[in-house]
C-alpha cells in the first residue's frame, strides 16, 4: 500500500522519474510550494464608471463605443443607400442568421475585403481610453511611461487597454465586460485549465527571494460547486505543451509576488486567438489569507495576432456583436504599439499587456500523476506535438463562412440587389 | 345510479376489516396435517431485482425505473422488506419495467441467444416452445419450479398474444412480463414443509433455503448450480449445505452480497435524497455524495472480505480509496490517473475508519451544520445494536441557553446536565462529540465561531479523545462484533431476532472472536447453523396441500412416506 | 350526465370488496345540492378531493400570542399575520383553530401523532406506521376508479426520503412524485390521452397488457392459500394495485370526455435538488401548476400532496440550523410573546400553501374555477411545535366543494378531535360516511357550519 504525504519537501528522485529530459536544473532546495488553478483570467482593465457595465466614466468619458450606424459605413464605404438598407435588412437571403452578411467584409477600396486588408480603408477611429488608470504592470521599469494603478503605482504598461479598453468586448468592471464573460464560461465549463506553481527556497513563503513562479496547462477540467464557483483543492495533472508554458523567477515580500527579472513566455490567452506571446513578461501576484492568488501577468504581446483572432472569429459577426468596426481595432493597435523585439528603432510589432489572474488553491500533480510537483521546471521538453484544434466546426475563409450552396457569393464583383422587380417592396 | 346506502357505509369504513376477518379464525398449521405454509412474505429489493435481471438474461438488460421506497425495521431495511408490500404506482412502474424487460429479453436481436427454440409458425402460438422458454425462465424468476397451472397461465397468455399481433414472439413478450410482475417474483415467498427426519416439526423447503443463501451471500436469486442442489434435496444435508456454502463464498459474486449487507446495515440508503445548503458546503454534489458512499463500501468490501482482516479495524484503520471529486472534499491530492486509488490518512488527519469517511460524516449530519447527537444516535445504533428512544414529547427546551456563539458542546453539555434529558443524551452526545473536528460535510474543522473545539468525551467511566478514541472505544467494546453478528442473522432470515435467538447469538459472537472477527466465515457460521434456517410459522397461517401445491418435477410425497429425496 | 359515483365506479368499488353486488336506484343526486356545477353540455364537474400538509405547525403559544387563530370566529374572520398568504383566495378557505389529536394513553409520537390521528382516525402506537387506513385512500376508492389513476401523491419536499402519508393498511405509504419533471411524466407522459383530442383511437396494446395481468390475477387462490394473516394482507395490497392497473387500462380503452379546462402542458424545467425553503417553494409551486392541468385534465381525481414532512429539514440558505431545529431553540420574544424566527419559518411556508391554492384557483372551469371544484384538507403535525404539542393543530378546507362547502369562516372549538374536521371533509367530498375515528377520537358530528 502505497503512502501519500502530504508534505512539502521532496527531493529530486522524483524528477526523475519524469525523464532526464524533463528536469533543466533540478533544484533539490525548494522548501516550499503553493499550487493553485485558474479559475479567471481576462485582460487587466479598469472600468471608470461608478455603475452598469457601459456607463461614461473617467476612462471613457463618452461610455462604451457605440454601435456603428452599419447603414452610413455602407454608404460610406460606396454602396447605395438601398443596396445598403438591402444588406442591412435580416430578412434577406443573403444574411445569415448564424454567420451575418457576407458582404460587410467587402468596404474597403475598390471593394477589398477589410478584415484581411484593414488598410484598405481610412480608420474609421476607435476611441482610445483617455482616463489616467490603469491595472497592469510596470514592464519597462520607467515610472513616467504608462498609467497609474487604482493603488497608486505609477508606470503601469497598458497600451493594450489604451487602444481598446473602450470597447464594448473589454469594458467593465473585473467579470462583466461581454469578452470577459464569453471566454471565462468556455474555460470553467472545461475548454481549458491553466494551473499555477509557486516554489520557493526560504522558510518563508511570504518573504523569500528565491521564487518561481510557474504557468502550466492541465487536460483535466475545473468542477463547478453548489454555488456556481469553481471548487477549490481539486487536483490537476500538468499536461506538458509544447507552447503554453511560462516560467517566471520572482521574489515575495508581504506573500506579495513580483518577478526579479524578464521572461519570454507564451500562455493561452482566453480569447480566439489563443496564443499570448509575451516578452520581457513579468508577474505580479498576490498569495491572499484565505488561499487564493490574484494578480497580473504581463508583458507585451504580438498585436496583429489579436486582430487576427477576431478577424478569424467571423468578422462579420464580431462586427455586430461587440459594436466595432474591425479595421478600427487593427488601427488602434498599430497606433499604440510600444515595444519593437528587435530594438528601439525596429518596428513596433508587440503593444504591452497584462492579464488579470484570479486563482483558487488546487493539488498540482506531475504529468503522470503520481506526485505533487515540488518545484517549477519545464515540461517543454516531453510534450507532445500540438495539433491546433480547428477554433469551429465551420470554416471561416478570409473573416467570413463562405456558403458554397449560396447562388450570391459575397465579394467585390457581387451584384448586391436581386434583379427581380418585387426587390423593391423589401426595402420598406 | 346508485346510492352507496348502508351497506356502502360498512364497506368504505369497515370494508378492511371484512378481508381480514375470515383469516382470523383459522388455527396454526401443524406438521402431521401434511401440508406446507408459507411463513413469510419478503419484497424483493431494487439491487436484488437488478442483479437477479444481470443474472438471468445478462448484464446487457437495461433496468430503468424508479423502485418503491424500503422501510427500515429494527435498524435494518431487510427486517422492513418483510413488511412491506407494493401500492399501485409501484405496481405501475413495475409494470413498464417488466415490459421494458421483455421487450429486450424477445427482441430481434437477442431471441437467437435468448429463446431455445424456434415456433414451428413465427405467426402463431407454439405451445410446446413457449413452455420451454417458460418454464426455464420461469424457475429462475420463481426460484423454484414453476407448477403445472402456473405454466398453463401463462402459456395462454402467450397463445391468446401471438393470436392477437399475428408474432409468435409477441405472445412470448407478453408470457415473459407476466412471469415479472407475478408476486412470486416480486416477494420472497418462504415455504415450510413438513420435515421428513422429525414429523412434529416443519423444515423450510429446498428452494427457500436456497434462496435464503442465495440472497445473503449474493444478493441475487439463486443460480443454476444451487437450484440444482436444492432440486436433488442436497442442500438440506449438512455437506451439500457446506459444499455451496463454501462455492458462493469464494466467488467473487460475494462482494456483491457484502456490499448489500453494509449498505442495509451502515444505512447508505440515505444517499439517493441527501441534501447540503451549497452556501455552507458548496463541495457537495451528487458527484460527491455518490462518490461517499462508493468510497465506505470499497473500504469495507476491501477490509473485511477481499484482505480478511478484523472487523474491529473498520473503527481504526486509516486505509481507504478515493477518487478526484471525494480528495477535494478531504483536502488531498488525487495520485491516479484512474478513477479510483488507494489512498491512507496520515495520523495528523484525525480520521479514524469508516466513521471519519464523508459518507458517515455527512448523511449523519444536517444541511448545513454538524449534528453530535444525531451521530452518536446513529453509532449506537449501527455499531452496538442500542436503539435510542424518541424525545419525550413536551420537552421545552426554553430551559437550554440558545448560543450563536461558542461551539456546540456547550449547549449539548446543557443536555446532559439536565434533568429530562441526561438519561439519553449522556450515553449518546459525547460518541457524537468525538466527531466534532468534522463538519457536516466531513471536512476537517478545528474551530468553531473563533473557538477551538473540543473533542473530549466521557462515557460512564470511559474517556477517549477525538475520532482516534472513539474508534479504538469501538474496536475494543464487545457490543461492537456482537452487533454485527445480530445483524447478519437478521438480514438473512428477515426478521427481528427474539428471545429464543438469545443464546445462539451469544455462542455465534463467540464463535466470531475467536476466529479473529473475520467477517467472511461469520457468516458461513451463520448460514451453516441450523438457526438460520429455522421455521417461525405466523399466526393464523392457513394449510395448503402438498398435493395442490405440487411442482412440477419433483416428487410430490406426502410425509408419512418419509421422502427425503 | 356524469356525477360523481357513477355506475361504472360504483360497480367496480363494490366488486373490490367482495360483497353482493347490489345496484340501487338513487342517483347520487340527494348529495349534490342545487349549487351542483355542470358543463357547457350538462355533464357536472367532477369535484376533486386532496390533502395538502406541511411540517411544524403555525405559531401559537401557550402564553398567549397566536399568530394564525383569527379572533372571530364565523365568516369573515380576520387575515393573521402566517396566513397572509390566503388573502387571494380568502372566501374560498375555512380556518379550523383548537381541534387536538387524542391519545387515549398512548404516547405523543413527535412529528408523526398529530397527523396520523387526522388521517387515520387512531393515534399511532409506533411511528413510521398508521393503525389504520389514511382516510383519503378510501375517498379514492369511492370516487378515483373513474380517471386514468385512482390517487397521485406528490412530495415537493427534496427530503432524503420521499415522504407520503397515504396508506391503505397503515404499512405501506405510497409512492410519491417527488419532482417537476417526474409528476410531468406521470401525468402527461407514455400512456396519456388528451381528452380534448379528436383524434382518439383505442390502443390496441391495452388489451394485450390486460392479459399479462390476467395470468397473475389467475393465481391468486393458489397463492394466498397456506399464507399467515400478515402476509394475506401485503398479498391483497398486492392484488389491488392489479386490479387498479386493469382499471387504468380499461379507462383508457374508452374514449376520454372532453375536458374544456384542460390544457396539456410541456415538460418543466427541474427545480436545483436543495431543501432550502425558496428552493421548495419553488418546487411546489412547479408540482402544484402540473397537478392542477393533471386535474383538469381528468387525469385523476384525488391527491395527496406533502409541501415538507413532518420532521421538517428545510432552511434558510446559508443558516446552519434547520427550521426544526429553531422550533426548539429559539426563545420566546418576552415582549411578543412567541418565537420571531420560527414565526417567520412558518409564514414562508405557508407562502407556498397560498401559490399551491393560487395554481388551483388559476384554472377557470365552467362557471368558475378548479379550486370551487375541488376540497383540500391542509393540515400540519402539531400545534406548537417547540413541545410538539398535538393541541389546536392547524387545519384548513380550501375549495368550495363544486357549491358544498360554505367556505371563508373560521370554527373554532377548544379540545374537540381533529377527527371532526376529517368527518367534515368526507362529508363534503360526498363520502357516506356516518362516523369517523376511534375512542375518543370517534365522532359523529361533522361541522354542520361549513356545510351547504
Amino acid at each position: 500500500m502505497k503512502r501519500y504525504l502530504i508534505a512539502t519537501i521532496v527531493t529530486a528522485t522524483s524528477l526523475a522519474l519524469l525523464g532526464s529530459a524533463a528536469a533543466q536544473r533540478p533544484s533539490s532546495s525548494v522548501k516550499w510550494t503553493k499550487t493553485y488553478v485558474v479559475e479567471w483570467n481576462e485582460p487587466a482593465m479598469y472600468y471608470g464608471a461608478k455603475t452598469g457595465v457601459i456607463d461614461p466614466g473617467t476612462d471613457c468619458p463618452n461610455g462604451t463605443n457605440p454601435s456603428p450606424d452599419w447603414i452610413k459605413v455602407l454608404v460610406d464605404a460606396g454602396y447605395t443607400l438601398e443596396e445598403a438598407k438591402w444588406l442591412r435588412n435580416p430578412a434577406n437571403p443573403t444574411r445569415s442568421p448564424v454567420h451575418g452578411q457576407n458582404q460587410m467584409a467587402f468596404r474597403g477600396k475598390d471593394r477589398a475585403n477589410v478584415y484581411v486588408n484593414p488598410t484598405s480603408v481610412a480608420d474609421p477611429g476607435l476611441a482610445p481610453v483617455s482616463g489616467t488608470i490603469a491595472e497592469g504592470i510596470d514592464l519597462d521599469g520607467d515610472e513616467s511611461t504608462g498609467f497609474t494603478s487604482p493603488t497608486g503605482e505609477k508606470g503601469i504598461d497598458n497600451n493594450f487597454y489604451k487602444a481598446l479598453g473602450c470597447w464594448k468586448t473589454y469594458r467593465g468592471p473585473h467579470r462583466l465586460s461581454s469578452g470577459a464573460l464569453n471566454f471565462n464560461d468556455a474555460m470553467r465549463d472545461g475548454a481549458w485549465t491553466t494551473v499555477i506553481v509557486v516554489a520557493g527556497e526560504g522558510p518563508d513563503p511570504m518573504n523569500d527571494d528565491n521564487v518561481k513562479v510557474g504557468f502550466y496547462m492541465s487536460k483535466d477540467k475545473m468542477v463547478k460547486d453548489g454555488v456556481g464557483n469553481i471548487a477549490r483543492d481539486y487536483t490537476f495533472r500538468i499536461a506538458p505543451h509544447a507552447k503554453y508554458e511560462g516560467i517566471f523567477p520572482a521574489r515575495t515580500s508581504n506573500g506579495r509576488i513580483l518577478s526579479t527579472a524578464p521572461a519570454d513566455v507564451m500562455l493561452r490567452d482566453p480569447s480566439y486567438t489563443q496564443d499570448l506571446e509575451m516578452l520581457r513578461a513579468r508577474v505580479d501576484l498576490e498569495m491572499k489569507p484565505d488561499g487564493s492568488l490574484t494578480g497580473y501577468v504581463g508583458g507585451y504581446r504580438p498585436w496583429e495576432p489579436v486582430y487576427k483572432g477576431w478577424v478569424n472569429a467571423r468578422g462579420t459577426v464580431i462586427e455586430v456583436l461587440t459594436w466595432v468596426q474591425l479595421p478600427a481595432v487593427y488601427y488602434a493597435l498599430q497606433r499604440n504599439a510600444d515595444y519593437s523585439p528587435t530594438g528601439p528603432g525596429g518596428e513596433k510589432t508587440h503593444i504591452s499587456f497584462a492579464l488579470r489572474i484570479d486563482a483558487l488553491p488546487a493539488f498540482v500533480m506531475s504529468p503522470d500523476g503520481n506526485n505533487e510537483v515540488a518545484s517549477v521546471e519545464s515540461y517543454k521538453a516531453i510534450a507532445p506535438k500540438q495539433t491546433d484544434k480547428p477554433m469551429y466546426p465551420f470554416l471561416v475563409v478570409d473573416g467570413i463562412v463562405p456558403d458554397p450552396t449560396s447562388k450570391v457569393q459575397a465579394g467585390p464583383n457581387a451584384v448586391i440587389l436581386p434583379p427581380s422587380a418585387n426587390s423593391a417592396s423589401q426595402l420598406r | 345510479m346508485a346510492g352507496l346506502a348502508a351497506v356502502g357505509a360498512l364497506t368504505l369504513v369497515g370494508g378492511f376489516a371484512l378481508v381480514t376477518s375470515s383469516a382470523a379464525q383459522t388455527p396454526p398449521p401443524k406438521p402431521s396435517d401434511g401440508l406446507t405454509t408459507k411463513v413469510a412474505l419478503r419484497r424483493v429489493t431494487e439491487t436484488q431485482y437488478r442483479h437477479t435481471i444481470a443474472d438471468v438474461f445478462g448484464p446487457e438488460i437495461k433496468i430503468s425505473a424508479r423502485f418503491e421506497p424500503e422501510q427500515r425495521v429494527d435498524m435494518l431495511l431487510a427486517i422492513g422488506s418483510a413488511q412491506l408490500s407494493l401500492t399501485s404506482s409501484g405496481f405501475e412502474q413495475y409494470f413498464a419495467l417488466a415490459t421494458s424487460i421483455s421487450d429486450q429479453v424477445v427482441s430481434e436481436k437477442q431471441r437467437t441467444t435468448s429463446v431455445p427454440c424456434k415456433p414451428a409458425d413465427p405467426a402463431g402460438a407454439d405451445d410446446a416452445c413457449a413452455r420451454r422458454f417458460l418454464t426455464a425462465y420461469g424457475e429462475r424468476l420463481f426460484r423454484r419450479p414453476l407448477t403445472e397451472s402456473e405454466v398453463l397461465a401463462r402459456l395462454r397468455t402467450a397463445a391468446a398474444g401471438a393470436k392477437q399481433s399475428g408474432d409468435f414472439y409477441a405472445g412470448l413478450k407478453l408470457s415473459l412480463t407476466s412471469l415479472l410482475l407475478a408476486p412470486e417474483f416480486l416477494f420472497r415467498v418462504e415455504t415450510a414443509e413438513p420435515d421428513p427426519a422429525n414429523p412434529q416439526e416443519f423444515r423450510l423447503d429446498a428452494y427457500t433455503k436456497a434462496s435464503r443463501l442465495s440472497f445473503l451471500l449474493w444478493d441475487s436469486a439463486p443460480d443454476q448450480e444451487l437450484l440444482a442442489a436444492a432440486r436433488s434435496g442436497a442442500i438440506h444435508t449438512q455437506d451439500g449445505l457446506t459444499k455451496q456454502l463454501n462455492r458462493m463464498i469464494s466467488s467473487p459474486r460475494f462482494e456483491d452480497g457484502a456490499r448489500a449487507f453494509f449498505t442495509d446495515m451502515l444505512q447508505l440508503d440515505g444517499f439517493e435524497n441527501l441534501v447540503k445548503d451549497p452556501t455552507i458546503y458548496p463541495k457537495f454534489n451528487q458527484t460527491v455524495s455518490d462518490s461517499a458512499k462508493e468510497q465506505t463500501l470499497r473500504t469495507t468490501v476491501d477490509l473485511l472480505v477481499d484482505k480478511r482482516r478484523d472487523y474491529r479495524d473498520l473503527f481504526t484503520s486509516n486505509e481507504t480509496f478515493i477518487n478526484r471529486p471525494l480528495a477535494s472534499v478531504y483536502q488531498i491530492p488525487f495520485a491516479s490517473s484512474g478513477d479510483w486509488a488507494p489512498y491512507t490518512f496520515p495520523l495528523s488527519s484525525e480520521r479514524s475508519g469508516i466513521l471519519t469517511e464523508v459518507a458517515f460524516l455527512s448523511l449523519f449530519a444536517h444541511p448545513g451544520s454538524s449534528s453530535p447527537t444525531r451521530r452518536g444516535i446513529k453509532v449506537r445504533e449501527i455499531f452496538t445494536c442500542q436503539v435510542t428512544p424518541d424525545p419525550p414529547a413536551d420537552v421545552d427546551f426554553s430551559k437550554v441557553q440558545a448560543s450563536t456563539t461558542g461551539t456546540v458542546r456547550e449547549r449539548l453539555l446543557n443536555h446532559m446536565g439536565t434533568a429530562g434529558c441526561a438519561s439519553c443524551h449522556r450515553p449518546i452526545d459525547p460518541l457524537g462529540l468525538a466527531l466534532e473536528h468534522f463538519d457536516g460535510l466531513g471536512q476537517l474543522r478545528t474551530m468553531e465561531n473563533g473557538a477551538a473545539i473540543d473533542v473530549n468525551a466521557e462515557l460512564g467511566s470511559v474517556k477517549f479523545e477525538g475520532a482516534q478514541g472513539l474508534g479504538q472505544y469501538l474496536h475494543d467494546n464487545p457490543r461492537v462484533p456482537a452487533c454485527l453478528v445480530r445483524n447478519v442473522f437478521a438480514y438473512g432470515v428477515g426478521r427481528k431476532p427474539d428471545a429464543q435467538d438469545a443464546d445462539y447469538l451469544r455462542g455465534q459472537a463467540t464463535a466470531f472472536a475467536n476466529d479473529g472477527y473475520r467477517f467472511p466465515d461469520l457468516v458461513v457460521q451463520i448460514a451453516s447453523s441450523p438457526q438460520f434456517f429455522k421455521v417461525a410459522v405466523p399466526n393464523g397461517a392457513e394449510r395448503t396441500s402438498l398435493a395442490a401445491a405440487a411442482t412440477a418435477p419433483l416428487k410430490t410425497s406426502k410425509t408419512s412416506e418419509g421422502a427425503n429425496p | 350526465m356524469s356525477s360523481f359515483f357513477d355506475r361504472r365506479s360504483f360497480l367496480r368499488g363494490m366488486l373490490r370488496r367482495g360483497t353482493a353486488v347490489c345496484v340501487a336506484l338513487p342517483v347520487l343526486d340527494q348529495f349534490l345540492n342545487g349549487n351542483g356545477v355542470a358543463y357547457a353540455d350538462g355533464a357536472k364537474i367532477p369535484v376533486r378531493f386532496g390533502t395538502y400538509f406541511w411540517g411544524l405547525g403555525l405559531t401559537d403559544t401557550p402564553t398567549g400570542g397566536t399568530r394564525w387563530v383569527p379572533s372571530k370566529s364565523g365568516p369573515g374572520y380576520e387575515i393573521m399575520p402566517e396566513l397572509e398568504s390566503l388573502k387571494p383566495v380568502k372566501d374560498k378557505v375555512s380556518v379550523f383553530s383548537g381541534f387536538r389529536a387524542i391519545g387515549d394513553g398512548r404516547p405523543n409520537l413527535v412529528h408523526w401523532s398529530g397527523h396520523a390521528s387526522i388521517l387515520s382516525g387512531v393515534a399511532p402506537g409506533v411511528s413510521g406506521r398508521f393503525d389504520g387506513p389514511s382516510f383519503d385512500t378510501k375517498i379514492a376508492d369511492a370516487i378515483g376508479t373513474s380517471t386514468r389513476f385512482k390517487v397521485i401523491d406528490i412530495d415537493a419536499s427534496m427530503s432524503r426520503q420521499p415522504v407520503s402519508y397515504s396508506t391503505p393498511t397503515g404499512v405501506t405509504f405510497a409512492m410519491p412524485e417527488t419532482t417537476p419533471l417526474a409528476l410531468y411524466a406521470r401525468l402527461f407522459g407514455a400512456g396519456f390521452q388528451d381528452p380534448n383530442s379528436d383524434n382518439w383511437q383505442p390502443d390496441p396494446s391495452i388489451m394485450l397488457r390486460q392479459s399479462v395481468l390476467s395470468a397473475v390475477k389467475d393465481q391468486r387462490q393458489a397463492l394466498m392459500s397456506g399464507v399467515g394473516k400478515s402476509d394475506q394482507i401485503k398479498l391483497d395490497q398486492y392484488f389491488t394495485s392489479v386490479r387498479e392497473m386493469e382499471n387504468q387500462l380499461a379507462i383508457q380503452l374508452e374514449k376520454p370526455e372532453k375536458r374544456e379546462a384542460c390544457a396539456v402542458p410541456t415538460a418543466p424545467k427541474d427545480v436545483p435538488h436543495n431543501a432550502s425553503v425558496d428552493s421548495v417553494r419553488a418546487n411546489t409551486k412547479a408540482m402544484a401548476k402540473l397537478l392542477a392541468l393533471g386535474l383538469a385534465c381528468n387525469q385523476t381525481r384525488v391527491f395527496n400532496f406533502v409541501h415538507t414532512a413532518g420532521i421538517s429539514e428545510a432552511y434558510i440558505a446559508g443558516e446552519s440550523k434547520i427550521y426544526h431545529q429553531i422550533t426548539h431553540d429559539e426563545p420566546t420574544d418576552a415582549k411578543l410573546g412567541y418565537q420571531p424566527e420560527t414565526s417567520m419559518l412558518a409564514g414562508l411556508v405557508m407562502q407556498a400553501f397560498g401559490d399551491f391554492l393560487v395554481e388551483l384557483d388559476g384554472i377557470k372551469e365552467g362557471e368558475g374555477t378548479l379550486l370551487d371544484n375541488s376540497l383540500i384538507m391542509a393540515f400540519s403535525d402539531t400545534g406548537y411545535a417547540k413541545i410538539h404539542s398535538i393541541e389546536n393543530i392547524p387545519m384548513f378546507l380550501a375549495g368550495k366543494a363544486g357549491g358544498r362547502h360554505k367556505a371563508g369562516q373560521h370554527v373554532h372549538a377548544t379540545g374537540e378531535s381533529v377527527t371532526r374536521v376529517s368527518l367534515t371533509a368526507q362529508q363534503l367530498i360526498g363520502a357516506p360516511v356516518g362516523e369517523f375515528g376511534t375512542g375518543s377520537m370517534r365522532t359523529a358530528r361533522p361541522i354542520t357550519e361549513v356545510i351547504a
